[in-house]
This record gives structure tokens, C-alpha cells and sequence, in this order.
């Protein structure tokens, strides 16, 4: 599979992976430091103590210094000091936030397609029966619901609801207690992050799946004997997918951004709640840091899908 | 039977001939008929008067603190109850109606000016500037939109209407500008452009008069479906603390407020989050049929 060429196109997207971090990061940095010095700290400092602060952070030099400096900096993957929590460096910080993120939002990516493809499937059997038409009116409501109403929905059911009325022995505990979730933790935000895009990859399955059933080798899989359920999984699914996949970017990138709300909502301390906290702190080192780190994943995550393309349909080749 | 004169002619005019209607009065007859969009149109209607209701006259003050109950429950003289800060929740429904709608249509309107420009300008002189914009538009759809519009919020300074519509409508414009483009590139091959030219028509003629007006269907779809995502941007900005400012109700900040105090008072979270869904829901069945109406060939 990792064939010469493959490796090359590799090479060549990482190269261009960086450039596109370092211009993003340039952009959030210059942009902030327009601001001046004094904007940057939260405090009313004073005299001596705020000259030795901004000396600190390195703000009392020119634009021009500041920038080489953090060019320069990043270049050494160091991405500097937190100005809200001082002496917080913030490279390791966010690297383990972005594994936090990467957990949830990997379980979601698998509900997503899993729930999307199974209920897909069995719309496209059921054609026009009941059943087919509640999955399709459940999809419109999906991808119709922002995930922080399904997010309130299923916080309401599973974590106040469900305990009353079991008086507490089945009930989903809303406290994530360590820095990544156990299974019983991550299932329900995983889901809500999910779903919406489930509802979306459902319908496209069963469009295609319904296109896919009607071609000659599907009649000659069944007219030679085979099962229905050989006849569909081994042999109708496989190429009804193929839609699916090209949607699997701006979903891979719709469950990113869509963590950030996920994330504030379940109180998980990944990227996407420092995103937001650092913006509500005004904490700008962190605000740089977080979205150089958006910017990685971003690009890395697309990488990964157009390598995923090559893996499930051979035809692709780089 | 059929009398022996009878040519093939005669019986053609024997059919009863449709009565002329044009390409718009058959597409609204469609969309009338398609009651799922026509409901939703007349909810997005009611949604719309609420709004601008909201200008003159809520129930209670939107901003007061106190008028009611904090955290107090539905009742017959607040029949939404009220919010942690004893806020009257169903004139703050109200409020959030005007920002949602201010927000999605003033988007689309940017979204409509720079969409429709740069895909004219591109699809019709192609050249240097096409590749620029095509460049830029695969760059925009690599990137995460929603961090995108957040990091401009909050590199403009703080979140006003107008920052929120500016920041949203430059990660949008290029679902409008691809389409726009596309519909060019295809119209300005056809007959009726090839005449026009022929008759000496200038390229200012020819795009408006004749390639705009043959586009304005898609581009009428697109801006239906562009709403409730533009809706539903600012509703996750404002969730996040980082869109509309308090005192300003958005439907987002209010169900964020919600959440925070869901174990004690879900109404709270539940009346925001049911007004943007059901809302959401409206502008994507009124999108659909309105796609089925204006272009029955591609029904889905």
C-alpha cells in the first residue's frame, strides 16, 4: 500500500501542513499584537512590576522582535507562557488536550458512521414502509437539532431523568473526573457530538444503497443463491459507501468544530474548552496556542481521509 | 369515433391548452402544493412578525432582572417562567427571534452581494481571476468554519450584530460564489448568450440581463438553505459566551444559560432550544421544497 508515490504525496502534504500552521499562527499572532502591550494582561499593574512583566513575556520590543522571536519559538515547537496562569507552558498543554479532543472525537467519528450506515442500510431494505419513513423524519430532525440540543436532550434523559426514576442506580454521572474519559464517561457527549452527522450519512446510504440494489450484479448475487444478508453486506454495501466517503472531510471537520461546544458542555478538558476559555480570559498566548494546534489537526485529519480514500477504493491511487 | 378528416393537427389543438403561466407563478403553485414547505413557510412568516413585534412590545422587559421568579417555572402570567436572573424567558424568546432572523438574513444578504459578484465576475471572464477565486474558495472549504468566524469575533473586539454577520458571512460566501460560478460557466455556452453577443450586447448586459436572471433559481435555494446555517452559527457562537452580549437574548446564550442550571429548572434550556429547532427545521423543509419547486427535474 505505502507505495514510493504514496510517501511522496505524503511528504509533500506535510510540508504543506506546516507552511499552513505557520501562516495561521502568524495571522491570530499579528493580529492580536496589534493591540497594545497593556491590553495583553487582565491586571492594572503599575511602575517597576509591569516593565519586569512585559520584559517577561518580551512584549516591550518592537513588532518585528516580537514576531522573529515567535517565529523562532514555534520553529522549536514552544509555543510560550500562558499570560493568565504564569509559568503554564503552553506546548504540553495543549498536545494533551488535543489527545483529550482526539479520544472524543474519534468514538464520535465511529458512532457517526456506524449509527449512519446500519440505519441507512435498513431504510433502504424497508423501502417505503413505516419504518423507512421514521428513520428518514428522525434524520431531518438530526441534522435539523444544533448538537448542544441533542447535547441538553440526552443530559436531561440520561443524567436527571433516568436516575429519578431508577433512583440513581442507572444513571450517567455528568462529572468527567480524570484528563480522559473512561467509557462510561465518553459514550453520551460522543453520541451528541455524533448524531447530528449520523442523520446525514444515514441518508446518504440509503440513496445510494437504493441505487446500488437495483444493478445486474446484485440480480446475479442473488439469482446464484446467495443469503440476502451476504447478498447486502458483502456485496451492496461496499459500493454504496463510496458517497459516504467523499462527505468523511467536512465531516471529519464538522466533528472538530463541533467538539468545542460538546466539550464546554460536558466539561471535558480537551481543545475545544480552552478554545473557549482562553477567548473568555483574554488569555492570548493560549488563544495563539489553541488554534496553531486547530490548525495541525485540521490539516493532519484531512490527510488521514484522503489516505482513508485510497484504503477503501483501490481505484484512488496519489 | 375520430371523423376522417381529423389530421393529426387537428386533434393536437383538440387537447386543452395549458394556460400560459410563467416559470415563477408554476413554481409557486408547486410550493403551495407541498404542504410540509407551506407550513414551514407560514411558521418562518409568524417567526418573522414575532421579531419585529419585538421592536415595540414584549410581555415584560427583556433585560429587567427580577420580573419574575429566578429559576421560577412556567405560570399563567409567565407561561415560559423565568431565567437565574428572574428574567421574563418567553419576552426573551421574543428578543432572540429578532437576533436569529437579524443574523441569518442580514448574513445572506453579504453572503448574496459577494457571492453573486464574485461568481458572475469569475464564471463569466474566467482568466487569472477565476483561478484566484477558485484557489481561495478549496482553501475556505479546508478550513473549519465555525473557529474560523470565532477568531475573527474576537479579533475585531467583542461581539455586536454587525461583527457577528461580518464574521459568519466570510465563512460562507463561497458555498454562493461556487454555485454562482458554476451556473455562469454553464449559461454563458448557451444559445440565447451566444445571440446576445452576436447582437452586440456589452459583457454588463449580458451578465445581468440574461446570465443572472436564468441563475436566480439555484441562487434563491441557496440563500433559503444559507439562513438557517448562518442561524445556527451564531447560535453556537453565543452558546460559547462568544457571540451576541448580554443583555442582547440570543437563543444560543439562553440555552446556554440553561444548561448550567438544567438539574434544578430544564425549562430553562428546553423553551431556546425547541424555538431553534423547530425553527432550523422550518428553513431546511422550506429549502427542500423550494428546491423541488423552482427545478422539478431534480427531485431527489
Amino acid at each position: 500500500m505505502l507505495t514510493r508515490g504514496t510517501l511522496t504525496y505524503i511528504g509533500q502534504r506535510l510540508v504543506l501542513i506546516a507552511f499552513t500552521v505557520l501562516a495561521v499562527s502568524s495571522i491570530v499572532f499579528l493580529g492580536i499584537h496589534r493591540l497594545p502591550g497593556d491590553a495583553l494582561f487582565s491586571e492594572r499593574l503599575r511602575g517597576q512590576a509591569y516593565q519586569l512583566l512585559l520584559h517577561h513575556y518580551g512584549l516591550d520590543q518592537p513588532l518585528l522582535v516580537q514576531y522573529q522571536r515567535f517565529l523562532g519559538a514555534m520553529l522549536h515547537g514552544d509555543l510560550g507562557e500562558s499570560l493568565v496562569n504564569r509559568g503554564v507552558k503552553i506546548t504540553p498543554l495543549v498536545i494533551r488536550e488535543l489527545s483529550v479532543s482526539a479520544e472524543v472525537g474519534v468514538v464520535a467519528l465511529f458512532f457517526t458512521i456506524v449509527i449512519g450506515i446500519i440505519l441507512g442500510t435498513i431504510a433502504a431494505m424497508r423501502q417505503n414502509s413505516w419504518l423507512d419513513y421514521l428513520l428518514s423524519s428522525v434524520s431531518v430532525v438530526g441534522y435539523s437539532m444544533p448538537n448542544f440540543v441533542i447535547a441538553s436532550f440526552l443530559i436531561l434523559f440520561f443524567a436527571i431523568w433516568l436516575g429519578n426514576v431508577t433512583g440513581g442506580s442507572f444513571q450517567y454521572e455528568l462529572n468527567w473526573d480524570g484528563t480522559y474519559g473512561t467509557p462510561g464517561e465518553i459514550w453520551l457527549p460522543a453520541f451528541a457530538l455524533g448524531f447530528p452527522y449520523a442523520s446525514f450519512v444515514a441518508r446518504l446510504t440509503r440513496a445510494s444503497m437504493l441505487e446500488v440494489i437495483r444493478q445486474d450484479y446484485i440480480r446475479t448475487a442473488r439469482a446464484k443463491g446467495l443469503t440476502e444478508q451476504i447478498v447486502i453486506i458483502r456485496h451492496a454495501l461496499r459500493n454504496s459507501l463510496i458517497p459516504v466517503i467523499t462527505i468523511l472531510g467536512p465531516l471529519v471537520i464538522g466533528i472538530i468544530t463541533g467538539g468545542v461546544v460538546i466539550e464546554n458542555i460536558f466539561n471535558i478538558p480537551g481543545l475545544g474548552k480552552e478554545f473557549a476559555q482562553s477567548i473568555l480570559s483574554r488569555d492570548y498566548n493560549v488563544v495563539i496556542g489553541v488554534f496553531t494546534m486547530y490548525a495541525a489537526m485540521v490539516g493532519v485529519a484531512n490527510l488521514l481521509v484522503d489516505l482513508a480514500y485510497t484504503v477503501i477504493d483501490p481505484r484512488i491511487r496519489y | 369515433m375520430a371523423t376522417a378528416s381529423a389530421t393529426p393537427a387537428d386533434r393536437f389543438d383538440a387537447v386543452p391548452a395549458r394556460a400560459q403561466v410563467s416559470l415563477w407563478s408554476d413554481a409557486w403553485r408547486r410550493l403551495r402544493r407541498n404542504r410540509l414547505a407551506a407550513v414551514s413557510a407560514f411558521y418562518l412568516a409568524f417567526v418573522f412578525a414575532v421579531a419585529i413585534i419585538s421592536l415595540v412590545w414584549t410581555p415584560y422587559s427583556t433585560s429587567h432582572l427580577g420580573v419574575v421568579t429566578p429559576y421560577g417555572g412556567p405560570s399563567g402570567a409567565h407561561p415560559l417562567g423565568g431565567d437565574q436572573y428572574g428574567r421574563d424567558i418567553l419576552s426573551r424568546l421574543m428578543e432572540g427571534a429578532r437576533t436569529s432572523m437579524t443574523v441569518g438574513v442580514g448574513t445572506q444578504i453579504v453572503v448574496l452581494a459577494v457571492g453573486i459578484t464574485v461568481g458572475l465576475l469569475a464564471g463569466y471572464f474566467r482568466g487569472w481571476f477565476d483561478t484566484v477565486v477558485t484557489l481561495v474558495i478549496n482553501i475556505f472549504y479546508g478550513i473549519p468554519d465555525l473557529l474560523v468566524a470565532l477568531i475573527l469575533v474576537f479579533l475585531i473586539g467583542q461581539g455586536s450584530l454587525g461583527t457577528i454577520i461580518f464574521a459568519i458571512a466570510v465563512t460562507r460566501w463561497m458555498d454562493m460564489a461556487r454555485l454562482v460560478r458554476g451556473q455562469t460557466l454553464s449559461i454563458r455556452e448557451r444559445e440565447f448568450v451566444e445571440a446576445a453577443k452576436a447582437s452586440g450586447a456589452k459583457p454588463r448586459k449580458i451578465i445581468f440581463g440574461h446570465i443572472l436572471p436564468n441563475a436566480l433559481g439555484p441562487i434563491i435555494v441557496q440563500a433559503t438553505i444559507g439562513v438557517p446555517s448562518a442561524i445556527l452559527f451564531e447560535a453556537f457562537m453565543s452558546f460559547l459566551g462568544l457571540g451576541i452580549q448580554p443583555p442582547t437574548a440570543s437563543w444560543g446564550s439562553m440555552a446556554a444559560d440553561g444548561v448550567n442550571a438544567i438539574r434544578i429548572s430544564p425549562h430553562i434550556v428546553l423553551a431556546p432550544s425547541l424555538a431553534l429547532m423547530i425553527t432550523l427545521m422550518a428553513f431546511n423543509f422550506l429549502g427542500d421544497g423550494l428546491r423541488d419547486a423552482l427545478d422539478p427535474r431534480q427531485r431527489r
